[in-house]
């Protein structure tokens, strides 16, 4: 197979840059290892109030349109770079693709094979459709197992295991990394309380109960009215080695609060902060409405608990350099961006390195690497917003096309 | 929004051209930004006229100058935009194929906000370089310590682009013996490229910050200079400094230049000071209006780095092959009916995208349409329709088809614009027995007339679902299919007719409880 440009990642800024480049007239493969295009940004909710609140979210369903109904780009979901050499006219790779293990046509989302699957998170609904898609990187028998659960429990015949993946080989003149980030994991800083305090919950976690219309705030005693936001959870952090800012936390957080009590009108944010970025155009005229809108507390808590009433308790240092013990009903951790777990992978593969802050390729806004013809686009390089990585997507793209029609013209003479 | 009557035609008599040039290409400039894009630009062949700038050193190839020209008036399309500048020497009448706005930011120092005013030893953030090329403070006061304070966001908000100016010229003073810095701050910004890691090292090497919640910090000016008064916000004791300079920080505002494009795009918001939409779909440095495009502070970007991006984005934009926008939408430019068109203008006004001219008829320009079709549903004779659609049927327009299509009689009509709505209905799971769909392009295409066909047909009630208010890729198209409905509703009752069986609901692409609730809203309003 031959591809003018191998895009890794379809997260919004692989799609973006695949897009760009097909309406130069170039061709675009993509290569996704999960089973759904989208990357982070497929899990995240709509922020509006009513009136939009510029999260960019829904830039992601514009894209795949646009991607959807291009000719010139190949998805292929499911898929991962085996192996990488730089020719003379560009790269030599191997990919590794799966094969779906759901057929789309045949499923309607039932969720019959979730209830009998043993791992979590190996079948889940695709944020576009509610059909079910099967992460092999989970799933046992994708691991040396022998498990068959959701094959026997399916009445459709819509799963088949069966099917051997293939290596395909395929040249392409440049490479686009877009792999993405990986949200800072709350276990690093066990004194946050997640996973062992109840009603402790990443951003992440609640963004996606919102889009799946999963979250409510319950109904009487239990009533979910006081939500505390963390800020800078894995953010701004030299001592676990997060010597940066994530840029988008406070612009989410701020949006998520204000989406809640636009709905739920007796909710009461709370902002644990150290300084407050930020995230619109118009922000700082409007700063003074931030703190209309959630009590901000300029603190970062020394530690969550769970209070004597069970309910997550929020401990931080106050005026005058006094503890304070404050009892919450949820407590939202806005954790920030990490570099991605198979950044390891790809500087071997492409012989390239990692930047100051642990992310992929050079310092700064740059797309382009030590290494001619692969550029980086997106939340790979460093922490971005949506509408940053898709600006910079359309720098890496352009800078693609500049080196792919500098090879189109050396050829030619 | 502005409505079409409040609206000045805005191409002035414009049709679209028949022979376009894309190589000559109106860069408004003023500082380095725009030479380097005239310069790429010239570089890659085309023809470039720079504004605001002289010509510097050799001169390149390839580029215009005209150093005191200012834009005056913009007509016209992609490839042909006739435009008129003001220079030195009269008036310069152009024929240009594309403009871009990349003028400098306006600075303007925050003296005012802290009750300052400029004096020797108070100097704004931009004059900071030139001050320090030309004094020493480490030496001119033998072996006194030299205090340099700078505000940041201290009073009216900051911005990283602004905040890393300060670092810079706080690092440039770390150099220097017996030099102590101070920053004064409520604030900081450091959501940019390395910020963090420069701010911790700044402070680890003696820069001290004090961060303000509530309370400020008091100035007194005197012809000496200024002492600040406040209480650390730390400790909370009373402090006070005379710093030997004082460093005042800027706001940074898009430039002044930009009147007469945002008077050819149509869809700029009013009062905006920004060329895009503020609809988050505007994320590149296109504007709604095909040919016109927005760098850096034009459209609200600031940072140096950023501004690069934007520069290197232009350029990739000038160089792709013309090609119709939209072209998943299946729909070719509206074909206007010489019969019916009385030349009313509405959908020159109307066009979000700048996109109708007109010759002895209204006439879409094909290369900046984006087939919304809100000029059809607003043209009062009817005179407009969007040819294709889905399935290619060539000779009625999409939606007239598919609403004469869907079975209406005790159905809800669901009017769904297809950059949200649809994308809502895939993932929602409405049982399809509920609901007759048509899909639109944008909500703004669903005329009064299309809401009235449905009800005769029988439908039980009609939504019409499309972007939230500030999202919409047309600008306006949702106000106007809201306040389409409104007008409906006023209709029905003042008739008799249930007029909550009309409705008009902001719906997410991505978040598809967003439709199902406005369909449960609907039909528990019918029974
Ligand atoms: C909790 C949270 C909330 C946020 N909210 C907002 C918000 O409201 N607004 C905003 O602007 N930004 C927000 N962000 C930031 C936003 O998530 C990023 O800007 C965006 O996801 C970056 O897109 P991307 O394409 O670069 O990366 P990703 O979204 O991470 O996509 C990368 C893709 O690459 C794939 N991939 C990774 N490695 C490989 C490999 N080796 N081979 C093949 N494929 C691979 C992944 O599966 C993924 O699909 C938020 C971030 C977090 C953590
Ligand atoms: S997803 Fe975000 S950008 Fe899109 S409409 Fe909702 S709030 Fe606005
Ligand atoms: S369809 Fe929309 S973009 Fe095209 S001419 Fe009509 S109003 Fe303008």
């Amino acid at each position: 197979m031959e591809t003018d440009a191998l895009i890794v990642g379809a997260g919004v800024a692989g799609l973006w840059s695949a897009w760009e480049l097909a309406l130069h007239g170039a061709t675009a493969t993509i290569v996704e290892a999960a089973p759904y295009p989208g990357g982070h940004v497929a899990r995240f909710c709509c922020k509006a109030t009513g009136r939009c609140q510029k999260c960019g979210a829904c830039l992601l369903e514009d894209v795949l349109r646009k991607v959807r109904g291009s000719d010139r780009i190949t998805t292929l979901l499911g898929s991962t770079v085996l192996e990488a050499s730089d020719t003379d006219r560009g790269f030599d790779l191997t990919l590794l693709c799966r094969p779906p293990r759901i057929f789309p046509d045949r499923c309607d989302g039932c969720g019959a094979c979730t209830d009998v699957c043993p791992v979590p998170g190996a079948l889940v609904q695709s944020p576009f459709d509610r059909r079910m898609v099967l992460d092999q990187q989970r799933c046992l028998r994708f691991q040396g197992g022998e498990c068959r659960a959701c094959e026997e429990a399916c009445t459709r015949g819509a799963v088949n295991l069966d099917m051997p993946a293939q290596k395909i080989p395929v040249s392409a003149s440049a490479v686009v990394l877009a792999a993405g980030f990986r949200p800072f994991d709350p276990l690093e800083k066990p004194r946050l309380g997640y996973g062992r305090v109840p009603g402790v919950v990443t951003a992440a976690e609640l963004d996606e109960l919102i889009r799946t219309d999963k979250w409510f705030p319950g109904a009487g005693a239990s009533r979910t009215r006081s939500v505390a936001f963390i800020q800078c959870v894995g953010s701004r952090d030299a001592k676990i080695g997060r010597n940066y800012c994530s840029r988008v936390c406070c612009g989410y957080a701020l949006r998520l609060a204000r989406l809640l009590r636009s709905r739920y009108p007796d909710i009461e944010p709370t902002m644990f902060y150290m300084d407050i970025q930020s995230f619109e155009r118009d922000f700082e005229a409007r700063l003074g409405e931030a703190a209309r809108e959630a009590r901000l507390i300029r603190s970062m808590p020394a530690e969550i608990r769970t209070g004597s009433d069970g309910r997550p308790e929020v401990v931080y240092e106050g005026m005058d350099e006094k503890r304070v013990a404050e009892p919450y009903d949820m407590v939202v951790l806005s954790v920030g961006i990490s570099p991605g777990q198979s950044l390891g992978n790809l500087c071997s593969t492409f012989g390239i390195d990692l930047n100051s802050d642990g992310f992929l390729g050079p310092d700064g806004e740059a797309v382009t690497t030590s290494q001619d013809g692969l550029f980086v686009a997106g939340a790979v390089q460093a922490p971005r917003s949506i509408e940053d990585s898709v600006s910079h997507a359309i720098k890496a793209a352009a800078a693609a096309d500049r080196y792919l029609r500098r090879m189109a013209n050396r050829e030619k003479q | 929004m502005k409505t079409p009557v409040e609206q000045p035609i805005p191409l002035g008599g414009a049709a679209p051209p028949e022979e376009r040039n894309l190589r000559k290409v109106l860069v408004l400039g003023g500082d380095r930004v725009g030479l380097e894009l005239a310069e790429r630009l010239a570089a890659e062949g085309f023809e470039v006229v720079l504004l605001g700038q002289a010509q510097n050193g050799s001169g390149t190839g390839g580029v215009t100058f005209v150093p005191h020209g200012r834009l005056s008036e913009v007509r016209g399309f992609l490839g042909g935009f006739d435009v008129t500048l003001s220079a030195q020497n009269g008036r310069i009448r152009e024929r240009i194929g594309h403009i871009i706005a990349a003028a400098p930011a306006e600075v303007a120092p925050k003296f005012s906000a802290y009750g300052l005013s400029r004096t020797d030893g108070a100097l704004a953030l931009s004059e900071f370089p030139e001050w320090i090329a030309r004094s020493d403070p480490s030496t001119s006061r033998d072996g006194k310590w030299f205090h340099a304070a700078f505000l940041c966001g201290l009073e009216a908000g900051s911005h990283p682009a602004v905040f890393s100016r300060v670092l810079d010229a706080v690092e440039q003073l770390g150099q220097l013996q017996n030099v102590q810095t101070y920053v004064f701050t409520r604030h900081l910004k450091v959501a940019g490229a390395d910020l963090e890691r420069r701010y911790r090292e700044s402070r680890e090497r003696g820069t001290l910050y004090f961060k303000f919640d509530e309370q400020g910090c008091a100035f007194e000016q005197t012809p000496e200079g200024v002492k600040m008064v406040f209480s650390d916000p730390l400790l909370g004791r009373e402090m006070e400094l005379s710093p030997n300079l004082l460093v005042v920080d800027e706001d940074l505002l898009p430039p002044a230049s930009l009147e007469p494009l945002l008077r050819a795009i149509p869809a700029s918001p009013a009062g905006s000071p920004f060329l895009q939409p503020e609809s988050t779909r505007f994320c590149g440095v296109e504007t709604a209006k095909a040919g016109i495009y927005a760098v850096g502070p034009s459209r609200g970007v600031f940072a140096p780095d950023l501004i690069v991006g934007d520069v290197e984005a232009v350029v990739a934009a000038l160089r792709k092959p013309l090609s119709e926008p939209a072209p998943w939408t299946g729909l070719s430019a509206p074909e206007v009916d010489p019969e019916k068109c009385t030349m009313c203008l509405t959908c020159v006004r109307i066009c979000p995208h700048g996109a109708m001219g007109f010759r002895d008829r209204a006439l879409a320009d094909p290369f900046s349409c984006v087939r919304c079709g809100i000029c059809a549903a607003e043209c009062p004779m009817k005179a407009i329709v969007l040819l294709g659609g889905v399935e290619g049927n060539e000779t009625k327009a999409q939606v007239d088809r598919d609403l004469a299509r869907v079975s209406a009689p005790g159905k809800i009509v669901a009017f769904l614009c297809s950059r949200s709505a649809t994308d809502a209905l895939e993932s929602a799971g409405i049982a399809s027995d509920h609901l007759s769909v048509v899909k639109v392009p944008c909500a703004g295409t669903v005329s009064t007339s299309h809401i009235l066909t449905a009800l005769r047909e029988g439908a039980r009630g009609v939504l019409v679902a499309g972007c939230f208010k500030g999202n919409c890729a047309s600008v306006y198209g949702t106000a106007l299919a809201s306040e389409r409905v409104a007008e409906i509703t006023r209709v029905l009752g003042s008739a008799g007719i249930d007029p909550a069986r009309v409705q008009y609901a902001p719906v997410a692409s991505n978040t598809p409880g967003t439709l199902a609730r406005a369909v449960r809203e609907l039909e528990e309003s019918l029974v």
